[in-house]
């Protein structure tokens, strides 16, 4: 009975506190993650949490560990506890569907964080990739407006990997059908692993005789084992190379000139954004009503979703200083080993 | 030998007289299948001095694990957390070269590379010892804690830094890698054929001294000079095909404008000769074959391979050589790990992910037998040369990746069956 | 046979040894003198085996004492009791069937180089010479003992048995796998160990094989002592009584498992 007392006291205090607080009073946001394995995760998390403590609302999460079976009991847990909106981080775009079902059928908004849920029931929230395909295609593309390109995409079995490869082909496809740049390799990257990259990329390099003038690659860390294959050829820093991310060694690669670009899109920004969608859905506000929203089609499915892009930054040598005092990264870090003087940066 | 039918009568004696031992002459046989296929199937880029350079240097990391991969099948173990201790010392050797270090002897200090190396392989030799003690002393079967392993030191290796890359690695540090800095050149590549050469002779001419000694049967001296021939060949031949590899003009240049040389009209040409990955393959691999031939602990690990209960009944430790073994194992994932840490020039969490698969076929591509007492050290190297032999080849010919798989796949399951008839047949 | 005031080679003392709960050996004391051979006698399952496995060090007694020449000797595992000069030749043989003739013949006690490496042509010239005395035939001397027939491997068995000095020898059914001319060789060598000062205890669940070859014979029933007795005082047919009913006859000294 001790419990009991104590729990209503603890009850009480919380919605007394929250009643204080202002009207978004008890909101109870829940994410589900799909795995904490990646750094970027919990910097998504610090922003929410923020956002949420500043709009009242509590916030709850579970961990799926890489599971999409741990994910679906995940989400019913959430649902359990007591969530006004849930926030999924999907392991697996498809597995997740009876859970975001059980709770639309709860009357809970739903919002797909990153990754696509492809269903309409569910908002979306992401950054454009395609735009970050397109991003990197630019500015390799203002480096080596002709020549042999490579393509060195993403994990086959991320849907994430075609849509920068396409918005990528988006931008280039005019040269490539004029003649003027040549796609001579592509290739995905098993596991998005670094050491795959090197090695398709020593192999496209061996193949072509080393007439490779640009290199698209997909993200910060498939750019590391690129560069490194281009330096064993004494390339690097001749071939412009891209990338995403914002990865500090990458940032590094940057202000040295072995990377071209590395498109940053703030976590920070994203896991803010999210968590106020989510008390605003949570609070009664349609899905189309949401500020910003748009109609999204573009999925595998075709599916019409209601959806919120954030718009990434690509970051060249002339705007480090916009990660830097955004605080993402040390200057310390991102100048380690640049000469003295060659970048203003790093003055 | 009853001499049948001439020509089978011939080959039989050769063989009989030389004692080559029929599966690894099988082997490389289907090496140079695949390498001849490729060549043609790639239209002439694959058997080129760069691309078996690159292939070699590919190979090393895998290469160095397998030979201690053989040792764990042989005594009916298994090591599946080799990809995520991998990842793990090769993330501490990262951190230790890229953070701690530089902060305790500032950047690029010359014993750094030492320093981060001796460590990495501290750190594997430890968690190959908890990893055996719990096995060998608390009973519990290596694949339960190897599986264990592969999902706990994977977490670990993200511990460390959260997930975060670490790079760039040590430049001393990064000639473990190979690239044209860490390899040894051309001169001191025909100074390691040479001794490798004279090490063959001093072998074949010191076991036939040994041999007479005892009375014991010997070789004709045609199949000594046979053997010779070709052993010094092969190694010539490597070195040969190593030093014809050029520098790239890129660096070429860079080199000759750092060192005030006028690069002259047609070009510098610096060979890259051995690479330094390859090099720490080849000594594993020498020196893991010397451990398992020729040493008490080799000798027990295959009689425990063999028949485990008349191993402890001889009065063996079976479990201290249990134990031993996956030191061993944790030092070597450790070298692999510099390997290929060095060669990314970045530790990344996710380094080494599915790399136990790649050793534990590799083993036993190269004829280790899963029912445990038999295994070579060379078979194993040259199990890791087919299946990067492979992946690279079909990378030539712009097959993607899902592709490559199933052909992998395929060949392992193959490469077993065939394994599976020989034995059969050979009784 | 006046041995009696010797210094038994080997005393076994209330020997126990239980496993979950079921007493395997229960309270056994059995003894053995040098150049004397003893049958260790009783069905299957009734003792014998985990009792000499007790004195070869591949299990450890619970209760009980080991002597070796009147001194209490300290047996925990199978060095030791090859320290002591204890060999054995076990029913399964213990062969590592993936190496050679010389490979077994040394396991656990290979002979080195100067710089600490195996000494293959040594050990091969040793097993040469005392596969020689053995079984003259045997010229298999690189092939895994895997590829050798059953009689061969056995010659493997007994070599490594009887190559490093032995005081004390065991076998456990050593003729069970063989045919008539290799028992019989078996037996001569028997004869040959014994008239140099061996003691042999030799285990076997039927008497025909130990009887004529024994000098005393100790029977075993549900992990009890029957009796023991030397084979000029008793039968046969009261040996196969002991066996079966656990009924000793009056030529024989009872044990704590004899019936009545």
């Amino acid at each position: 009975m001790r419990l009991f007392s104590l729990l209503c006291t603890v009850t009480g205090t919380v919605l007394g506190v929250g009643l204080v607080a202002g009207q978004a009073a008890a909101l109870t946001v829940a994410v589900s993650w799909s795995n904490f394995q990646e750094e970027r995760w919990k910097t998504d998390e610090a922003a929410m949490k923020a956002k949420l403590e500043e709009l009242g609302a509590e916030y709850i999460s579970a961990d799926a560990a890489s599971s999409p079976a741990k994910q679906l009991t995940d989400v019913e847990s959430l649902i359990a506890r007591g969530a006004d909106a849930i926030i999924i981080l999907a392991q697996d775009s498809d597995a997740i569907g009876p859970a975001v079902q059980r709770a639309v059928d709860e009357g809970i908004p739903v919002v797909g964080y990153d990754r696509l849920i492809e269903i309409p029931d569910a908002f979306y929230i992401t950054f454009d990739n395609k735009e970050v395909g397109r991003m990197q295609a630019r500015a390799v593309f203002e480096q080596a407006p002709e020549g042999n390109y490579v393509f060195i995409k993403g994990s086959s079995a991320d849907p994430n990997a075609d849509f920068l490869f396409s918005g990528s082909i988006e931008v280039l496809q005019d040269a490539i059908d004029a003649g003027t740049i040549k796609n001579v390799g592509e290739a995905y990257t098993d596991g998005w692993l670094p050491a795959n990259a090197q090695r398709n990329m020593e192999q496209f390099l061996t193949a072509n005789d080393n007439e490779v003038d640009a290199v698209v690659a997909a993200n910060d860390g498939t750019a590391g084992g690129v560069v490194a294959a281009l330096s064993a050829q004494g390339l690097d820093g001749s071939v412009p190379v891209s990338g995403q991310d914002g990865d500090h060694a990458a940032l590094n690669r940057v202000a040295l000139g072995t990377q071209t670009v590395s498109v940053w899109k703030d976590a920070r920004d994203l896991g803010a954004k999210a968590a106020e969608i989510a008390v605003e859905l949570a609070n009664g506000t349609a899905m189309g009503d949401v500020e910003g929203a748009v109609s999204f089609s573009g999925g595998p499915k075709g599916v019409a979703m209601t959806s919120f892009f954030l718009k990434p930054v690509p970051i060249t040598q002339d705007k480090l200083s916009v990660v830097i005092d955004a605080g993402w990264v040390d200057r310390a870090v991102v100048c380690q080993g640049v000469p003295a003087g060659s970048l203003d940066v790093c003055n | 030998m009853a001499t049948t039918a001439p020509a089978r009568g011939a080959v039989g004696r050769f063989l009989d007289a030389t004692e080559i031992d029929t599966r690894m002459l099988g082997m490389i046989a289907a090496v140079v299948i695949i390498w001849l296929g490729f060549h043609v199937a790639s239209g002439g880029v694959f058997l080129t001095p760069r691309n078996l350079w690159n292939l070699s240097v590919q190979t090393a990391s895998i290469a160095v694990m397998s030979t201690g991969m053989v040792l764990v099948i042989v005594t009916r173990n298994i090591d599946l957390s080799v990809g995520s201790v991998l990842g793990f010392t090769g993330m501490m050797m990262g951190v230790m070269q890229a953070e701690w270090l530089p902060a305790l002897l500032g950047f690029d200090h010359p014993a750094t590379w030492v320093i981060a190396l001796t460590f990495g392989i501290g750190v594997g030799v430890a968690i190959g010892a908890l990893h055996g003690w719990v096995i060998a002393y608390l009973g519990v079967p290596a694949f339960i804690v190897t599986l264990g392993g592969l999902l706990a030191w994977r977490g670990a290796a993200w511990w460390v830094t959260s997930g975060r890359t670490v790079a760039p690695m040590d430049g001393d540090f990064r000639l473990i890698g190979g690239g044209t800095a860490g390899s040894i050149g051309a001169t001191w590549s025909w100074v390691v054929a040479a001794l490798a050469c004279a090490a063959i002779l001093w072998g074949i001419v010191a076991g036939r001294a040994r041999r007479r000694r005892w009375g014991f049967p010997l070789r004709p001296v045609w199949a000594e000079g046979f053997l010779a021939t070709i052993g010094c060949g092969a190694v010539l031949g490597a070195v040969a095909l190593f030093n014809a590899y050029p520098w790239p003009r890129g660096v070429t240049r860079r080199w000759a404008e750092a060192n005030g040389i006028d690069i002259p009209e047609g070009g510098l040409f610096i060979a890259h000769g051995i690479a330094v990955p390859v090099l720490l393959a080849i000594a594993a691999a020498v020196i893991m074959t010397f451990i398992a031939r020729n040493t008490r602990f080799g000798r027990y690990v295959f009689a425990i391979g063999g028949n485990p209960e008349a191993a402890d009944l001889a009065g063996i430790n079976t479990r201290w050589v249990r134990m031993k073994i996956f030191m061993l194992m944790g030092g070597l994932t450790a070298l692999g790990a510099a390997i290929s840490t060095a060669r990314l020039n970045a530790a990344t969490n996710s380094q080494g992910t599915l790399d136990e698969l790649y050793v534990i076929a590799a083993a036993v591509i190269g004829g280790t037998s899963l029912s445990g007492g038999v295994g070579t050290i060379a078979g194993a190297v040259l199990g890791a040369v087919v299946m990067q032999s492979l992946q690279s080849g079909m990378v030539l010919m712009g097959l993607d990746t899902p592709l490559q798989n199933i052909v992998v796949g395929m060949v392992l399951v193959m490469a077993v069956w065939l394994d599976t008839v020989y034995r059969q047949r050979a009784g | 046979m006046d041995t009696a005031p010797v210094t038994p080679l080997v005393e076994m003392r209330n020997i126990s040894i239980a496993f979950g709960g079921i007493h395997a050996v229960e309270d056994v004391s059995v003894d053995l003198r040098p150049g004397e051979v003893v049958g260790l006698l009783g069905h299957n399952g009734a003792g014998k085996s985990t009792l000499i496995k007790i004195l070869s060090g591949a299990y450890q007694r619970d209760a009980g004492e080991i002597y070796l020449g009147g001194e209490k000797a300290a047996i925990d595992n199978p060095r030791d009791a090859k320290a002591y000069g204890i060999e054995t030749i076990y029913q399964t043989l213990a062969l590592a069937d993936n190496v050679d003739a010389a490979a077994n013949l040394f396991l656990g006690r290979e002979l080195l180089t100067p710089w600490g490496t195996l000494d293959d042509a040594a050990m091969e010239a040793a097993c040469r010479e005392v596969m020689g005395r053995l079984n003259a035939n045997f010229k298999r001397f690189k092939e895994p003992v895997a590829a050798l027939s059953g009689g061969q491997r056995q010659s493997v068995a007994i070599a490594r048995a009887i190559h490093f000095d032995a005081r004390v020898l065991i076998m456990d059914e050593p003729t069970a796998a063989l045919g008539p001319q290799e028992t019989a060789q078996v037996a001569d060598l028997i004869k040959q160990l014994k008239a140099q000062g061996i003691g042999i205890f030799l285990i076997s669940h039927d008497i025909h094989d130990v009887f004529d070859l024994s000098d005393r014979v100790s029977v075993m029933k549900n992990g009890r002592l029957v009796g023991t007795a030397r084979t000029e005082d008793v039968t046969k047919d009261e040996v196969l009584g002991m066996i079966i009913l656990g009924k000793c006859p009056p030529g024989a000294v009872p044990g704590n498992g004899a019936t009545a």
